[in-house]
């Protein structure tokens, strides 16, 4: 028996390196490249891509504007550009959520950001809501409440463009675990401040990705469905400059949805998902995937493959209540 | 079902004695040509024992307990069936990496006839419908094919080809750009001196282009004898001068020969180079062709790219020729 909702829609975050006769390349070298990335992702049925907004001047560059590159997109048979990551160097002297007085220069920033991205229509602009902590103490509270506060201003800003503001948490990242994620919210305006849940990143901070979603469903707008086969038990969220490159004991962190070994129940999490009423997109995310001999194509379609074929029939149960 | 299926030859994924011998890389293999938009895989006998799983129906039912096991794993992949197998009559099976019985040689027509039912046999019950021969030796080897020869060659396919029906199966002769058949008018002498009802054709669109023959041409005369089609790319040609250089295979398909030319094969994509994948299928479907096409690479750098490149191109491009003249007919 199935549901009258609709399906979900499956977006790909566009993390990608292939092997060229020249040696590696990604998709933004060339439109060729790009051409035969996005043939990849919708051949094996995703609906969207997600990106970075670091790569606006590559866009500027090769396809003259951003709508002029979702056109790009869609000609190779994938409907749109769903959410793009916000990329920025935080610094306490420059721009710091934690630090007020770097709070105007945030604002413009994002007021400078929506405005190149106005061509197309966005869901998400994803952040990272807190700086880098390298010790163990983490992000103070007063410093948690700075951040909430600015991240309510940035997303009143974003709804003027009908975007979600969103907070994505990687296991290095300030506001890591999960009394961290819950106080960050409590302080946090609902209205302007959403969640983006990353199964992978919260499971390697040894938070539980289906009870932190449980938790702060309400205000969840979108997530990474990645994997991991490791929790962070050596304090590698400590490694300069990111641990997702540079711990020691752990050359791979993320690998695709439907890996063996991998630790993140995605039955569990999308029954979670159904039974809180989420509809629209879900990003599969498999960042670094080429590590070890891995394939980023491989990756991508072994993901869809289990979401077609084991995820969305969860979705589409109809549940007895 | 359409009458036309379409699967992908996964040799690619298959380079060596010791790799792509884990059952996993076999469910990663199959699971990407399935969500590629794939219903089938095709196998090519290969002889290295147990490094070798998938080589032959003995190392399949030894990895995975039966061939109907076997395709459990294909299902529980979305796959439907193994569409067919590649069998090359030069590979023995006795001893690993052994060599196989001359099909020049009129006393081999039983050995051949008892491995090409083995493999037939395994077909059948893997759901797949075409067994795919190399039909005659390098052009190095031999030259330019005798009428004797070709007499030689027709009476094992026939008796080959009327093994087989009796599993359901149909042989498709195969040619390549380093067989003797690219010789002269070899081809067509036997498919003359072949009995139609038993001994079909599979066209391969790359060996064609590089030999310098059209497919599209080539099927249109010969489309009541096709019974498999396996479409890949190709972007240089070679003449019968370069491909009589001895041991071709080494010297011309792997290490590319004068030119250095190290890639041959492509997989169909938008980029088309010398084969013209649209009039290829549109000439299948103004002729009612039914049956597999196994689309493949054969030789890439990466298999799952070269394949959701290919599944891209047959679901936005190729099946929707075939499709749509299949709704205007």
């Amino acid at each position: 028996m199935t549901t009258d909702r609709p399906p979900i829609k499956w977006s790909y975050m566009d993390h990608w390196r292939a092997q060229g006769p020249a040696g590696p390349y990604d998709q933004w070298q060339s439109k060729l490249a790009m051409k035969r990335f996005l043939q990849q992702v919708a051949a094996v049925g995703f609906d969207a891509i997600d990106t970075f907004d670091f790569r606006i001047w590559q866009i500027f560059e090769q396809y003259g504007s951003v709508a002029n590159y979702q056109e790009f997109v869609q000609e190779q048979g994938l409907e749109r550009i769903v959410n793009t990551f916000h990329g920025v160097y935080y610094s306490p002297d420059r721009y710091a959520p934690e630090v007020p007085a770097t709070h105007p220069t945030i604002i413009e920033d994002f007021q400078h950001t929506l405005d190149m991205w106005s061509g197309i229509q966005l869901d998400n602009i994803i952040v990272m809501p807190g700086s880098r902590f390298f010790d163990e103490a983490g992000v103070s509270d007063d410093g948690l409440k700075h951040a909430a506060d600015i991240w309510g201003k940035v997303g009143e800003l974003t709804q003027q463009y009908g975007v979600n503001l969103t907070c994505h948490h990687e296991f290095y990242a300030g506001i890591r675990t999960r009394d961290q994620i819950d106080r960050f919210y409590s302080y946090a305006d609902p209205r302007y401040v959403k969640f983006f849940v990353d199964t992978a990143q919260h499971c390697i901070a040894d938070v539980d990705p289906v009870g932190v979603y449980e938790k702060h469903h309400e205000r969840v707008t979108g997530f990474h469905f990645k994997d991991t086969r490791h929790k962070d038990t050596n304090d590698d969220y400590r490694m300069f400059p990111d641990a997702e490159v540079s711990a020691t004991t752990t050359e791979k962190w993320f690998y695709e949805m439907g890996t063996a070994e991998g630790l993140v129940d995605f039955e569990a999490m999308m029954r979670s998902v159904r039974d809180h009423g989420y509809t629209g997109w879900i990003s599969v995310e498999h960042d670094k995937a080429d590590k070890l001999g891995g394939d980023y194509a491989e990756s991508t379609a072994i993901s869809r493959w289990y979401a077609k074929n084991v995820l969305d029939g969860i979705y589409n149960e109809k549940v007895t209540r | 079902m359409s009458d036309v299926r379409w699967a992908y030859a996964i040799n690619q994924w298959d380079t060596n004695i010791d790799s792509f011998v884990r059952k996993r890389e076999h469910e990663r293999a199959f699971k990407t040509a399935s969500i590629s938009g794939f219903s089938a895989v095709e196998l090519t006998a290969a002889s290295f024992g147990a490094w070798e799983p998938l080589g032959t129906p003995q190392q399949i039912t030894d990895l995975y307990g039966s061939l109907e096991g076997f395709r459990e794993v294909l299902s529980a992949c979305a796959l439907d069936a193994v569409s067919s197998y590649v069998y090359d009559p030069s590979v023995g099976f006795e001893v690993e990496m052994g060599r196989g019985p001359d099909p020049l040689n009129p006393e081999s027509v039983g050995e051949i006839t008892r491995t090409a039912r083995w493999f037939a046999d395994a077909l059948r019950r893997l759901g797949g419908s075409v067994l795919v021969v190399r039909a005659a030796p390098s052009a190095w080897q031999t030259g330019p094919l005798s009428d004797e020869q070709i007499g030689v060659l027709a009476d094992l396919w026939d008796t080959v080809g009327e093994a087989i029906a009796a599993d359901g199966i149909a042989l498709g002769l195969h040619v390549d750009f380093l067989s003797a058949l690219r010789l002269g008018d070899g081809i067509h002498r036997l498919l003359a001196a072949t009995d139609p009802a038993k001994v079909g054709l599979a066209i391969d669109t790359a060996e064609y282009a590089i030999s310098g023959i059209d497919p599209v041409a080539f099927y249109r005369q010969y489309a009541d004898r096709v019974v498999h089609v396996q479409l890949k790319d190709a972007r240089a040609t070679v003449d019968e001068a370069e491909a009589s250089t001895p041991h071709a295979e080494q010297f011309i398909r792997t290490e590319g020969g004068a030119r250095k030319i190290l890639r041959w094969f492509y997989e169909p994509s938008d980029e088309r180079a010398l084969v013209d994948f649209e009039g290829f299928v549109g000439a299948l479907a103004e002729h009612g062709y039914r049956g597999w096409i196994v689309v493949e690479s054969d030789q890439s750098p990466h298999p799952a790219e070269s394949t959701m490149v290919a599944g891209w191109y047959v679901q936005k491009v190729l099946r929707p020729i075939v499709e749509g003249a299949r709704v205007s007919a």
